[in-house]
């Protein structure tokens, strides 16, 4: 066998070199692609961690005037504790709640000047056992019957308008991504092709001493996968850089999405991912030039 | 060694190219397939190889019906049939020791013994000395010399040659015939297609005539025109028809002594 896997080794770096602009050009239009299609599975994952973080912390928040009394608020409190979906609250006085603003508006300096501790409305943040129960809890602390309250809010709506508008990226970038990984499939279906045609000879003379047919379709399979391979690891490159660019500006600049951040497993379950798109693609465009170009 | 039994064969929207063939050839034999163009001649070669399928009846190589072939068995057919063609298909981009090896690479035989085979080989067509040469840097006739070695490397059972010596002056056909001629003495059955007038009557080896299809004339020492004076022509091996019963016993025996020789090549060959 050894000599079977060098002359593979052999013949597919040969090909390789032969049609090198052909290898490159479907080696970069599947390592374009696959980055979109890393992006956009990044991107989905750190939407839905940052709105799982959202709203499992906090599905509902009850903001004090800021003029509320202590009874008032004492009130407000134990109307909480008797609300049956509430499982969890705490409460944030002016000076906590102060401070979390600062955290959250961190970005936005004027903002924060015109806050002081006093006009930082007090806050309780509610945990609801059931999220969709959100509007009922809100209407009781809304509907002005208990004094005191400036507003109950809950995240659905502007969660619902981020879903929205992320859902709509990821399915362009997929969009994108779909259609630059069917070109790169016929590019490297092309590129299959012409090594194919540059070795016709070879081929005519290896059927005629009776080579296997495998034996003749392995050096191009084994280009394609390697275009598709390249092409994926240069991905993985762009994807991985991407992310920790991603990951420090929101850090240091965007404070609230800091729970965006996605830990080292998902990152790598999307890179492994990738890579399996960019074999399958490999693969499947050799396999198609080999059963329409090689005829054995 | 070779049966075709009533073989028929037309290409797709074309005149038949084969008509109800039946001929045996037995190990060892050398035999002149003659016709003018278009007769059937490459036809007939191509079927051996299962380059193509006949329509009606079918073909015998080695004791086997190679209709019977699964498409992935076809390759261990070919490796048992040497080709020989008159443009002499080498690759121009590898020395004449790698074009040699390059038909023993590729069935995947051991580098140490594809060393030995190519030197013997090489020694045995008269180019021992000239194997890191390029094809393009030796004349036609050596070209073709080099074609034979490769189609021979593997001691395959049959050598087919599509008008080997097409391309050749007189004198570079004879040495070719020659070597074929070396290669025939050790056992190997050679099918030549040829138009080469004189080297069939020089020669005079089985004829085998092919007109527009049509088996013609089978005949042992014959000559290649049928013109020609009768005290000249060779006795007739068979007449074409009752050949088959004639050589039914015949045909048994040599089925033997080929699975016994398809045996020794492959203890030869040993690992696979």
């Amino acid at each position: 066998m050894s000599v079977s896997l060098d002359y593979f080794a052999k013949e597919t770096a040969t090909n390789l070199w032969r049609n090198r602009m052909m290898a490159l050009a479907a080696i970069l239009t599947v390592a374009v692609s696959l980055s979109l299609v890393g992006a956009a599975l990044l991107l989905r994952q750190a939407v839905n961690r940052q709105i799982g973080e959202w709203s499992n912390n906090v599905s509902l928040q009850v903001f004090m005037d800021t003029s509320a009394t202590t009874q008032e608020v004492a009130a407000v409190r134990s109307q909480i504790e008797q609300t049956p979906q509430i499982t969890h609250f705490t409460f944030l006085d002016h000076d906590q709640s102060y401070a979390q603003a600062k955290v959250i508006l961190s970005g936005e300096p004027t903002a924060i000047e015109a806050l002081t501790p006093q006009t930082t409305p007090e806050v309780f943040r509610c945990q609801l056992q059931n999220p969709s129960d959100a509007a009922t809890v809100a209407a009781i602390f809304n509907g002005g019957t208990v004094n005191g309250v400036l507003k109950a809010t809950y995240p659905g709506q502007s969660i619902r308008v981020m879903q929205q508008v992320t859902s709509v990226m990821q399915i362009i970038l997929l969009i994108i991504a779909v259609v630059l990984l069917v070109s790169s499939l016929v590019l490297i279906l092309n590129a299959i092709r012409m090594a194919i045609f540059a070795r016709r000879r070879e081929i005519s003379v290896m059927k005629l001493v009776g080579a296997t047919n495998w034996f003749i379709r392995v050096p191009f399979m084994l280009e394609g996968l390697i275009q598709g391979l390249l092409g994926a690891l240069v991905a993985v490159v762009v994807v991985l850089l991407s992310n920790i660019g991603v990951n420090y500006l929101v850090v240091h600049y965007v404070k609230v999405l800091s729970s965006s951040v996605l830990p080292a497993h998902d990152l790598l379950m999307t890179e492994l991912l990738v890579v399996l798109i960019g074999v399958v693609i490999g693969v499947a465009g050799s396999s198609v030039a080999i059963r329409r170009f090689l005829d054995v | 060694m070779i049966r075709f039994e009533n073989v028929s064969m037309t290409y797709k929207g074309s005149v038949p190219a084969l008509r109800d063939i039946s001929v045996e050839i037995q190990r060892g034999e050398f035999v002149f397939l003659v016709g003018a163009s278009g007769s059937g001649k490459t036809t007939f070669l191509r079927l051996l190889l299962r380059e193509e399928f006949p329509d009606k009846g079918s073909i015998w190589v080695a004791g086997r019906d190679i209709g019977e072939l699964t498409q992935s068995r076809v390759p261990y057919l070919r490796r048992n049939l040497g080709c020989v063609f008159q443009d002499f298909r080498l690759l121009p981009n590898k020395t004449v020791s790698e074009n040699v090896a390059f038909a023993l690479e590729v069935i995947g035989r051991p580098r140490s013994v594809i060393k030995v085979q190519v030197n013997q080989v090489l020694e045995l067509v008269g180019l021992g000395q000239k194997g890191d040469r390029m094809p393009h840097e030796l004349s036609g006739g050596e070209q073709q010399r080099v074609a034979i070695a490769r189609a021979f490397v593997n001691h395959p059972l049959v050598l087919l040659a599509d008008e080997p010596t097409g391309n050749l002056d007189p004198a570079t056909s004879q040495g070719i015939m020659k070597l074929l001629d070396r290669i025939s003495r050790t056992g190997t059955t050679i099918v030549m297609a040829t138009h080469d007038v004189r080297i069939v009557d020089e020669w005079r080896r089985r004829v085998i005539e092919l007109d527009q299809g049509h088996l013609v004339r089978d005949q042992a020492r014959g000559v290649y025109g049928t013109d020609v004076p009768t005290s000249t022509r060779g006795v007739p091996a068979v007449s074409v028809g009752v050949r088959r019963s004639d050589m039914g016993d015949d045909a048994f025996e040599d089925d033997e002594h080929v699975t016994s020789r398809i045996a020794s090549v492959r203890a030869r060959r040993g690992s696979r």
